[in-house]
């Protein structure tokens, strides 16, 4: 296992390596320069002052330069200054991450907490009304474009009903240990987000209660004698929920990336809207370390799945 | 998005003026004067709506809306601009000029302090001064290139003070700046902008030794001495600032508590946050107008903007020759229904434009102008008399090129898009083609700013500043050139006969006259050339719809500045 | 693209081991006699066939998808003026002759985009798999680098690099999105490449190629239509987020996605010119989810639920 942990984690440096090249070249090849756009209209601003502030942040260099240059920053977590921030881009993306991470376990949270029982309940109530019903919300929860589930979601709650705040995740001159405030901002947005999460978790556990209980060891528990709720309870379920685990990887992908438009949204001031803000600029160091932030995650992510799913399942062995 | 491009753009475009002139004709009711009886009530949180974050509370770094707008909150400058006329007027200072226009002497007002208590000096000038000259991530170092001794300073790095600056002996509150040359824009260039930073805190970042630490100094995100109406609080990071009221203010303890700048996603939810008072001001966009106003608990003041939305044509494009031909450019003005476009895409709240200064500033010409009303059978008559014939396809050719061309705006603008597609439309009723395009921001503004030529015609705004010198947006000498990798703000490539002379004249004129006047003569003529030649389709100016609370009192923007009396707010309860 | 997780994962382990005429010919029969299915069929055609008719919708109507008509802008639903039967735009436009020429734009990109990426993961799925060693490795390696970037960020970057078209949006999209159709495509290969009839067919000397598509291929095929079901609707709801972010389909272009952004700006003043898109964004992608979730239940009966 120990083995297995380290070959991952040697895998994880070139796979990091190719992500930030990749993501350099996509930043520096797009058309739009930094500085022409932070200094557009500014009648007093003249050539000899742009080429400055060029040399500045290093971008007068050849593209190869930049690129070791960044290399031997990101090596250790200096990603450079943020173009309009003057601050450590690592660090103003750091910040951000808190908010983000608050707001993916909450949507993860509502996932599991709502897709796991519906999907489950529906393979048991297989055939009945029930069952039908939740099949056709793990279709319909996937097909709603997020941002216009939520803009309609702060016309009725926030501004018709006034029952939710519209935006933000604390209110003005509220504590920061307020959690019912805290709560009442993250719903919205953490419902959103998770929707598309509740719906496939649904079907995901129907389909794989549903093949647990054909297997053999049910039949075989069923034979036993054992009542209906002990078999659900302790072998389909915990058997069904082996690939839920791996399913968390992709979910994390999926909430970290997904977020970005709900981010925008609901004014949510995680890094997915800091990275779109930052892209829209131009802000080079913020957008890599933000991708970087964001991919680091990611690896780490699939990596931690990996040894949990070979944890959990015995038929899986690492080497 | 949408509404972070809009909001980018005009923060992008707003100039290095410190003093941001929310300009405005007086129209409209204001939440204005106190009824009769009423007694102002000490209390209450001022939260104000922005689409993006501030980017820093350093006044020599910021370069964008909203970090001026907080800045202005909690530093105080040296002048400020007359709410009704744009007149500049003393704040922390007063002010003298010499006889040869060189020589500007101040003297700081006698009760101004820092938070701290210590008294605002000169020195304190002279530090955000030399800020400026030891930054190197600032945009405002040619404001100062005329100082004397700036050189020796900022580039040279020899001198320890700047020899142009000098401080009176006997009163620390008196100084001088002399200038190498006269230059009308340095007064607000140099004075407007520059804050005055506390030498207890920036004194060591602007020492003779000092490299560029000024840019990272941790004060710029944490101000602890401030002079201004509020003082710092907290800065929750993409989410708001929170600014508490300064009791010491020099001029009067504000009566609101707090001042909240908060950042919302769009114009849709500033507009249903003002609804909810979740919110207590922000500018609406026209299209939210009906809905605002309809609320009982709101009040709208409206003001024209101090800048424009336009179509700008690419003179000397080789693509589009026609572009080129004055005839051609006139007919566009006269194909083109303005007053409709007002009327459907700002609901009425804006002006047409036909020249470059807005009716608000002392810049605008007086004179009578050719208003270009709309006239179809005028338009097609000059492409006619510019030698074009209509042919079958219903688009006028000469010489077998078809009469057409592209115009290209930023995505994610609404009323550039509708300006585009409306103008696409009704310039095909012509008999002109046009091929409607639109690019990311930041593509379009490369290809503006370095001249390249796939740019015909183009839709764009500018937010001008208190200063109305037009010179880096029309001197040919601003013309980008791609062959020399020289960029400018003249993208069109546009000169005429003229009009370098008064833009000169209006800006450093050779007998020294910096008055009003006198420069009102040069840019008179000046506007009247542009009105003439056509450079751009000069589009409309679209109102600023300032909405507060309607309990709000004493908030009466006027044409030049929203928070010049701040500290006397209060909400009726 | 969680939907793609879903739904290959549950049929994966047997259809592969089964090919015979019959899978297709009862896959087909059992996909007819699902009425959900065959109602999400028809509707989508109905869908396609009116968006592919828009013009004959300009002509009988008598005004054009960019025709503006600035007296009629916000114009309410009406039936007196016919082509404004779901309301006017900004600029008086028929909302509804360009809900049907959006839904050419969207379909198409939900359409070609789903067909690149399937094209591209297909191909060096089987590649891998079949191969194995250096070449597996190396894509195994790619795909792993683009997964391990969140989506979104991907296409932010993408999208502002280039101005997106209909054209460039499907290629982007097409580029990144085949991933997880390679993954799975590589797993199945990797399952049937030892098996009888491969071994049989690469001892009489068959070359790698035809192998691939002549004996591989087929086995992997019906479940790729799943996939490319799903696969559309995703992109279609992807193409709506990215206009939402300002870099989807640009105007004047109408696509399901600009025009749901568009009337979201004017959603104080024009309620109704948001129910259309997003009637027919969701409509189109819940239709596509149910066709993808009947094909599967077809071929692989065993799951289907009642």
């Amino acid at each position: 296992m120990r083995n297995y942990i380290a070959r991952r984690l040697l895998y994880a440096i070139p796979t990091l390596l190719a992500i930030s090249l990749f993501t350099f070249l996509l930043t520096r090849l797009a058309p739009g320069d930094p500085i022409n756009l932070y200094t557009f209209g500014d009648p007093n601003i003249t050539q000899a002052d742009r080429d400055a502030l060029r040399h500045t942040y290093g971008l007068d260099k050849s593209l190869p330069e930049q690129y070791v240059d960044f290399l031997a920053g990101a090596v250790r977590l200096d990603f450079g200054k943020s173009i309009l921030y003057h601050q450590d881009a690592g660090k103003l993306v750091f910040e951000r991450l808190g908010v983000t991470l608050q707001l993916a376990a909450a949507a993860l949270t509502l996932q599991l907490l709502i897709g796991v029982p519906l999907g489950v309940l529906a393979a048991l109530k297989r055939g009945t009304w029930i069952d039908g019903v939740i099949r056709v919300f793990g279709v319909v929860g996937h097909a709603v474009p997020g941002f216009g589930l939520g803009l309609l979601m702060i016309i009725l709650f926030s501004v018709t009903l006034r029952w939710l705040p519209s935006q933000g995740y604390l209110t003005i001159g509220h504590a920061d240990w307020d959690v019912v405030d805290r709560l009442r901002h993250i719903i919205m947005p953490a419902f959103v987000l998770a929707l598309a999460g509740i719906a496939n978790y649904s079907r995901y556990l129907r389909t794989e209660t549903l093949d647990v209980l054909r297997q053999d060891f049910i039949r075989t528990a069923h034979a036993k004698g054992l009542r209906e709720s002990v078999v659900t309870r302790v072998h389909a379920l915990r058997n069904a929920l082996i690939p839920v685990v791996t399913a968390l990887g992709g979910i994390l992908a999926f909430l970290v990336s997904g977020a970005l438009i709900i981010e925008q949204v609901f004014t949510w001031p995680g890094i997915g809207q800091f990275a779109y803000a930052s892209v829209r600029q131009k802000d080079f160091p913020v957008i890599i370390a933000a991708t970087m932030l964001a991919s680091v995650m990611l690896v780490v992510g699939y990596i931690v799945r990996d040894i949990v799913y070979a944890v959990v399942d015995p038929r899986i062995k690492v080497t | 998005m949408r509404q972070f491009r809009t909001a980018r753009v005009f923060a992008a475009i707003a100039a290095a003026v410190a003093i941001v002139a929310t300009a405005c004709a007086p129209s409209g009711p204001t939440s204005g004067a106190p009824g009769p009886g009423e007694t102002p009530v000490a209390g209450g949180r001022f939260v104000e709506g922005s689409f993006a974050d501030i980017k820093t509370m350093q006044p020599i770094l910021s370069s964008d809306v909203p970090s001026s707008t907080v800045i202005a909150r909690l530093y105080e400058g040296l002048i400020q601009a007359d709410p009704k006329t744009g007149e500049l007027k003393p704040n922390l200072g007063k002010w003298t000029v010499s006889a040869d226009g060189l020589t500007y002497n101040w003297e700081i007002d006698a009760g101004a302090n820092w938070t701290d208590g210590k008294p605002i000096i000169a020195q304190d000038v002279a530090t955000a001064i030399k800020a400026a000259g030891k930054s190197k991530k600032t945009v405002r170092k040619t404001n100062f290139q005329d100082i004397v001794g700036w050189k020796e300073f900022a580039v040279d790095g020899t001198g320890d003070e700047i020899s142009g600056f000098k401080v009176d002996g006997a009163n620390p509150k008196k100084f001088a700046v002399t200038f190498s040359k006269v230059f009308c824009p340095a007064l607000v260039n140099v004075f407007g902008s520059s804050y005055v930073l506390p030498t207890q805190v920036f004194g060591k970042y602007v020492t003779k030794a000092s490299k560029d630490e000024i840019d990272t100094a941790p004060e710029n995100e944490n101000p602890s001495v401030t002079s201004g109406p509020f003082k710092f609080k907290e800065w929750r990071k993409g989410d708001q600032v929170v600014l508490d009221k300064n009791s010491t203010y020099w001029k009067g303890a504000p009566l609101l508590d707090q001042y909240i700048f908060k950042v919302v996603a769009d114009s849709t939810v500033l507009a249903n946050q003002l609804k909810t008072g979740e919110l207590t001001y922000g500018t609406i966009e026209a299209k939210d107008y009906d809905d605002i106003a309809k609320q009982e608990n709101l009040a709208i003041a409206e003001f024209q903007q101090l800048g424009y939305t336009y179509i700008g044509w690419n003179v000397s494009s080789k693509d589009a020759p026609a572009l080129g031909d004055l005839k051609i450019r006139q007919a566009l003005a006269y194909g083109l229904d303005m007053d409709a476009v007002v009327k459907n895409i700002l609901f009425g709240h804006g002006t047409k434009m036909v020249s470059h200064h807005p009716a608000v500033s002392w810049a605008a010409p007086s004179g009578a102008l050719n208003q270009y009303p709309f006239d179809k059978n005028k338009a097609e008559q000059l492409i006619k008399d510019a030698g074009y014939a209509k042919g079958s396809d219903g688009v006028y050719a000469k010489g077998g090129q078809p009469l057409a061309f592209s115009i290209v705006t930023n995505s994610g603008n609404k009323t550039r898009e509708t300006l585009l597609q409306v103008a696409g439309d009704q310039y095909k009723q012509i008999g002109v083609k046009v091929n409607q395009k639109t690019e990311a921001f930041e593509t379009m503004v490369d290809e503006l700013t370095t001249g390249n030529q796939v740019i015909q015609g183009w839709i764009i705004g500018w937010s001008l500043g208190l200063e109305p010198d037009p010179y880096s947006i029309w001197s040919e000498t601003q013309i980008p050139d791609p062959a020399n990798k020289k960029t400018g703000f003249n993208f069109g490539g546009f000169k005429a006969p003229g009009l370098e002379d008064v833009m000169v004249q209006g800006r450093a004129p050779s007998n020294g006259d910096c008055s009003q006047a006198a420069r009102k003569k040069q840019y008179e003529k000046f506007n009247q050339i542009v009105n003439e030649q056509q450079p751009y389709n000069f589009g409309f100016a679209a109102n600023v719809l300032a909405v507060t609370p309607k309990n709000l009192r004493e908030f009466a923007p006027g044409p030049f500045s929203t928070y010049w009396n701040i500290e006397k707010w209060w909400y009726k309860q | 693209m969680a939907a793609i997780d879903v739904a290959i994962r549950a049929p994966q382990a047997e259809t592969a081991i089964r090919r015979s005429a019959g899978l297709w010919a009862d896959a087909w029969y059992r996909f007819r006699r699902d009425r959900v299915s065959m109602a999400a069929v028809s509707v989508l055609l109905v869908l396609l066939v009116l968006s592919l008719a828009a013009p004959l919708f300009e002509g009988f109507l008598d005004y054009t998808f960019d025709q503006q008509s600035l007296i009629d802008a916000y114009s309410q639903p009406t039936l007196a003026k016919p082509q404004f039967v779901l309301g006017g735009d900004e600029i008086g436009r028929s909302q509804f002759i360009r809900l049907l020429y959006g839904g050419r734009v969207s379909l198409a990109v939900g359409f070609f985009a789903a067909l690149v990426q399937l094209t591209i993961g297909v191909t060096l799925g089987l590649t891998a798999g079949y191969l194995r060693g250096f070449v597996d490795d190396f894509i195994t390696f790619s795909v792993t680098v683009l997964n391990s970037i969140p989506t979104l960020f991907l296409l932010l970057i993408i999208a502002a690099l280039f101005a997106p078209g209909t054209f460039t949006l499907i290629i982007i999209l097409g580029l990144i999105g085949w991933t997880g159709i390679a993954n799975f495509v590589r797993g199945q290969t990797f399952a049937l490449r030892e098996r009888e009839f491969i071994n049989a067919a690469r001892s009489i000397g068959a070359s790698s190629p035809r192998i691939m598509i002549r004996h591989l291929l087929p086995n992997i095929l019906p479940l790729i239509f799943v996939l490319a079901a799903i696969d559309i609707g995703t992109i279609i709801l992807i193409e709506s987020g990215l206009s939402y972010l300002g870099l989807g389909i640009q105007p004047p272009t109408p696509s399901w996605g600009n025009m749901l952004t568009n009337a979201v700006s004017y959603l104080n003043r024009a309620q109704f010119l948001v129910y259309g898109p997003v009637f027919v964004i969701f409509i189109t992608v819940l239709c596509l989810y149910l066709i993808g979730d009947g094909l599967r239940d077809a071929l692989d009966p065993r799951l289907k639920g009642s």
